[in-house]
């Protein structure tokens, strides 16, 4: 740590608050008005009350920092810290009154850069290849700096010369190093040019026509004057695209990536170039519409108008009938038990209060005979969770209640080979053993211990458990499936990914039949509200879900989105390559999650269907406000915030509703 | 002693007056409550004359599918700000700051573990929140101290567990809030930020344990407090033992228990009316509100309240009338009720959003 540093502005100044000028006469004297510093430095600033007649008053003082975790002030003393570079204000106050202040500016200057990097592509350089070049700088503090101006240069530009943006493009064979620069900190490396090997460039694609949605792979070969594999000649993809419909300009028609991945949204011709030093090869694919789409059917409304509608499970029972039960949120502690054999007629059966205002979630075992809802908003702030036997939905009873450590509220909860796994004050899942449902006992317990992690959701198949992390992303825990060793008293994570949106709210895994295994992660964002708005008017969200690419669980990727840009994400479920989502004020949405996925599934025709539920006399008078789909027996059954349980049912593609 | 010659005096000058204030003020009196599992806050009216009523309805929080928890509200002695804490975050809660002109939000700043209590010293530009962490494990929490025209976080004290209530002394220059896990009364220095003092308030000693919790979980007779509030000369505190049944008188000068009040269900929250005679202290378990004579220790009424789980007080400045707020159990909605100190009688009550909690005097008129 150095001793200040500081440059200070000539003479003290008298800055005054006027409006307590006005008021008491007091002001604050402080040395400097301003400051200079450079990480690291320390320094002081003095301070002293003044009253109106030029008196020195004795009054405790506050300073404080626009930025306490950048520039670090001593409340009490003054004494000031730079530890990160940036513009910064120092808040002088008198303790107890807030209107006599000052602030003084604070220039922390960055420190040096230290240190400047950039990957090459081995040593050899072929005459005619072009090849972007990425640098990062960072400096003594070890923060990346992109704000600092870097130059590229070559030392032999008849060689190979490089632009600002670090494209470096071969002319001769030679050797030449290549530099980049930033504050006179340099990192150099040497290429050998040398004559371009290829002559020959052949692209081919893994199909010559598909639809929209389809990921095509294009793979270019180039080869020698021996017929022999040049593998490390720079390749480059792009394409020329001939959409069927040129006006519809608001998303691009088709992407391709530099591995050559390629998907389209629109239908039409595309041409995808691969280019090496000298050589360009062309394919070209025919898209078509992907024609997924079906009609909806409505067939029947279990309403409830009173309150507003959660989750939702729907099951078979041990009599053979199907049933459903659906939660109740900001409400009064109950959960509604229906017989939806006949989707057509829903039919409440019974119903459940327990002291909660919100039974977020309720989940059914697997045998349909245990049911776990879980309890927020008790009145006694024991919240917890609440096990009942479902074995007769017609009569179901209270097994058990469990709130042990468990009182912050359960929020969601799952049951997996006779354990409930509970989200806990939404900081960690417990892992509640209840192979005697009278006697639930917690054997285990998992949490992150990132700086302020949390979770939302966490879903269980086969002994893995799928928690929602919010900017933690999708934590994947082994529970019981023993590829990490884990069991449910000793979960043990064995893969992640983060969420740069920071609101992973639901993930639900699907394992595709092309072998890919994706992840799909639902965002919970707000939207903004207008002013103006009535009281009761219908409610809107954001966020999307994205799809990630697990299948390499070390190194997973997110290759694909689904967003709809006037809704937000909520629930999912996947079966049979059918992604079926809600979409709050978007309503219930089914996907066409067949094969690989790239891109934006919204914008390549993958929606097959979509359901607003319009209820005129919901909590929300005709507001749709999806919370959960559950596919079912040829049914979708989803749970509607407004207005309780529906049931609707997809038309065969040749099928169309008529009046 | 100095608080005792103090009552005295007040009683002297108090003779002859009925115990509460005097006219009600018939421009009537504006308040803030918060709806906890609402997620809103109403701005209610109270006229002498014609009743209760809500003269807005200010949803807060925002997603309209989750419940994001308005706990702790409390006015800016600049009558043009307010305060409110939100219990539930992405783990943390959060200050947010109102104005007054549209209730609208103009700051906010990250806090702790479920914030719930917040209050502000008399001469401002302060807001100290309790992260009360309620349902977290049984390890000590803090105290976050905002700058509040800057809403910059400037420190959390670390006090004990559960902390709840956050009162500050007449002068400002102490701040008080209760250890619900840990029994203990906790005075936080303005000047420094730091725990100055501590009262095991079962024992009337300085604590033994520092703070975790443990000490709460092993003791026979607890008290388990949920409030301080003190008296308007800040010679005295009162504190709400909420499982001791009983309201324990604290000694500010010296911070030793002075007397102990029986409140039998659960005292929760409590308000000293501004001529110090009056305790209004809220009974959670039993669904009423008490009303004790601070001279002589007597509890003068005990008012049930229409729903249960009777939860904050505010009295007026003209210590007329007391504010109380109570949550309902479930689907039942949130009650305000007007309790007349003069006559203590309820005089009018008002729906609200379900478990309201939060309560702040905002101005007459």
């Amino acid at each position: 740590m150095k001793t200040h540093r500081l440059l200070v502005v000539p003479a003290i100044l008298a800055l005054t608050a006027s409006g307590a000028t006005a008021q008491t006469g007091m002001r604050i004297e402080v040395t400097p008005a301003s400051m200079t510093l450079s990480v690291g430095d320390t320094a002081s600033v003095t301070a002293r009350v003044i009253d109106a007649s030029g008196n020195a008053v004795d009054a405790p003082l506050l300073f404080f920092s626009s930025s306490r975790r950048r520039l670090d002030v001593d409340r009490e003393t003054g004494r000031v810290e730079a530890i990160k570079g940036g513009e910064y204000t120092i808040n002088v106050r008198v303790l107890t009154n807030r209107d006599v202040r000052v602030e003084i500016p604070v220039s922390v200057a960055y420190p040096p850069v230290s240190d400047v990097a950039f990957d090459a592509p081995g040593e050899r350089f072929y005459v005619g290849a072009a090849v972007r070049h990425v640098a990062t700088v960072r400096d003594q503090a070890d923060d990346e700096r992109p704000d600092v101006r870097l130059a590229w240069s070559t030392d032999d530009p008849t060689i190979a010369s490089v632009d600002r943006h670090g494209v470096l493009t071969a002319h001769r064979t030679g050797a030449v190093t290549l530099t980049a620069t930033a504050q006179g900190v340099t990192r150099s490396h040497e290429y050998r040019v040398v004559e371009n090997p290829v002559r020959t460039l052949t692209l081919s694609a893994t199909q010559d026509s598909g639809r929209t949605g389809d990921v095509i792979r294009f793979t270019g070969r180039a080869l020698d004057s021996r017929g022999q594999v040049v593998d490390d000649v720079p390749m480059q993809f792009s394409l020329v695209a001939d959409p069927e419909d040129s006006t519809r300009t608001q998303f691009p028609a088709a992407e391709i990536d530099q591995q050559g991945r390629f998907v389209a949204n629109q239908a039409g011709v595309y041409t995808v170039l691969a280019t090496a030093p000298g050589h360009i090869a062309r394919h070209t694919v025919e898209i078509s519409r992907r024609h997924v789409t079906q009609e909806v059917e409505f067939i029947g409304h279990g309403a409830v108008r009173e309150v507003n509608t959660s989750d939702l499970w729907i099951w078979e029972g041990v009599d053979g009938r199907d049933y459903a039960v659906t939660g109740t949120h900001s409400a009064h502690g109950v959960a509604y038990f229906w017989d939806v054999t006949d989707p057509a007629s829903i039919v409440m059966v019974d119903s459940v209060k327990v002291d909660a205002r919100t039974v977020n979630d309720v989940k059914i075992s697997e045998d349909g005979r245990i049911a776990v809802i879980s309890r927020e908003g008790a009145s006694n702030r024991r919240n917890g969770l609440v096990i009942l036997d479902v074995s007769n939905p017609r009569d179901v009873q209270v097994i058990s209640r469990y709130d042990e450590e468990l009182t912050g509220g359960v929020h969601n909860v799952f049951i997996s080979n006779n354990h409930i796994f509970a989200v806990n004050n939404g900081r960690r899942y417990d892992i509640i053993n209840i192979e005697d449902p009278t006697n639930p006992h917690r054997v285990g317990r998992f949490e992150l211990d990132t700086p302020g992690h949390g979770v939302h959701d966490v879903w269980v198949v086969d002994g893995i458990a799928y928690s929602s992390n919010w900017a933690d992303g999708v934590v994947l825990v082994d529970v019981g499936n023993g590829v990490a060793g884990g069991s449910p008293a000793h979960p043990v994570q064995f893969a992640q990914y983060r969420d740069y949106t920071g609101r992973n709210h639901a993930a639900f895994p699907y394992q595709s039949p092309t072998g890919r295994f994706y992840i799909i992660m639902g965002d919970e964002m707000g939207a903004p509200s207008f002013d103006g708005e009535p009281d009761n008017a219908p409610q809107r969200m954001s966020g999307y879900f994205h799809v990630v690419d697990f299948t390499d669980p070390l190194n997973p990727e997110e290759v694909a989105r689904f967003d709809v840009p006037e809704a937000g994400s909520h629930n999912l479920w996947i079966e049979d390559d059918r992604l079926y989502v809600a979409y709050y004020n978007g309503g219930v949405r089914v996907v066409d999650i067949s094969g690989e996925l790239k891109g934006n599934l919204y914008y390549q025709g993958r929606e097959v269907a979509r359901y607003k539920a319009y209820d005129p006399n919901g909590v929300v008078a005709n507001a749709p406000f999806s919370w959960g789909p559950q596919p079912y027996k040829g049914h979708l059954f989803f749970a509607e915030y407004n207005s309780g349980l529906w049931a609707v049912k997809l038309l065969p593609r040749d099928q169309v509703l008529t009046p | 002693m100095i608080r005792w010659f103090l009552f005295a005096l007040g009683l002297l000058l108090a003779a002859g007056v009925q115990h509460a204030g005097g006219q009600a003020d018939p421009n009537g009196y504006l308040f803030y409550v918060a709806s906890e599992s609402e997620d809103e806050v109403t701005l209610l009216r109270f006229m002498p004359d014609s009743g209760l009523a809500k003269v807005k309805v200010i949803p807060v929080g925002g997603l309209p599918a989750e419940i994001e928890a308005p706990h702790g509200i409390f006015m800016d002695p600049d009558g043009v700000h307010w305060y409110l804490t939100l219990g539930h975050g992405f783990p943390f809660g959060t200050l947010l700051k109102y104005a007054t002109e549209m209730d609208t939000v103009v700051g906010n700043v990250a806090l702790g573990m479920f914030p719930a209590t917040v209050a502000v010293p008399p001469f401002g530009g302060l807001a100290f929140a309790v992260n009360s962490d309620f349902h977290g494990d049984m390890v000590p929490s803090t105290v976050s101290i905002v700058e509040v025209d800057e809403m910059i976080e400037l420190a959390r004290t670390e006090t004990c567990t559960m902390p709840h209530g956050s009162r500050f002394s007449p002068d400002g220059m102490k701040h008080y809030s209760a250890c619900m896990m840990d029994d203990q009364l906790v005075e936080i220095d303005l000047r420094s930020f730091a725990v100055a003092r501590r009262l095991d308030l079962v024992t009337g000693q300085p604590p033994a344990h520092h703070a975790s919790g443990v000490a709460h979980q092993m003791r026979e007779q607890t008290c388990s407090p949920t409030w301080v509030a003190p008296s308007p000369d800040g010679a005295a505190l009162y504190v709400t033992c909420n499982r001791g049944d009983e309201v324990v008188e604290v000694d500010a000068m010296d911070l030793a228990i002075t007397r102990r009040f029986p409140a039998p269900n659960g005292p929760y929250n409590a308000a000293v009316t501004p001529n110090g005679q009056l305790l209004v202290v809220t009974q959670k378990g039993s669904g009423a509100v008490s009303i004790f004579d601070l001279g002589s220790g007597e509890r003068l009424a005990l008012i049930p309240t229409i729903r249960k789980v009777t939860h904050g007080v505010v009295v007026s400045p003209d210590n007329r009338y007391a504010f109380i707020t109570v949550e309902g159990i479930g689907g039942e909605p949130g009650t305000v009720e007007v309790i007349d100190l003069q006559t203590r009688q309820r005089v009018a009550s008002a729906e609200v959003g379900k478990q309201a909690g939060g309560i702040a005097f905002w101005k007459r008129g």
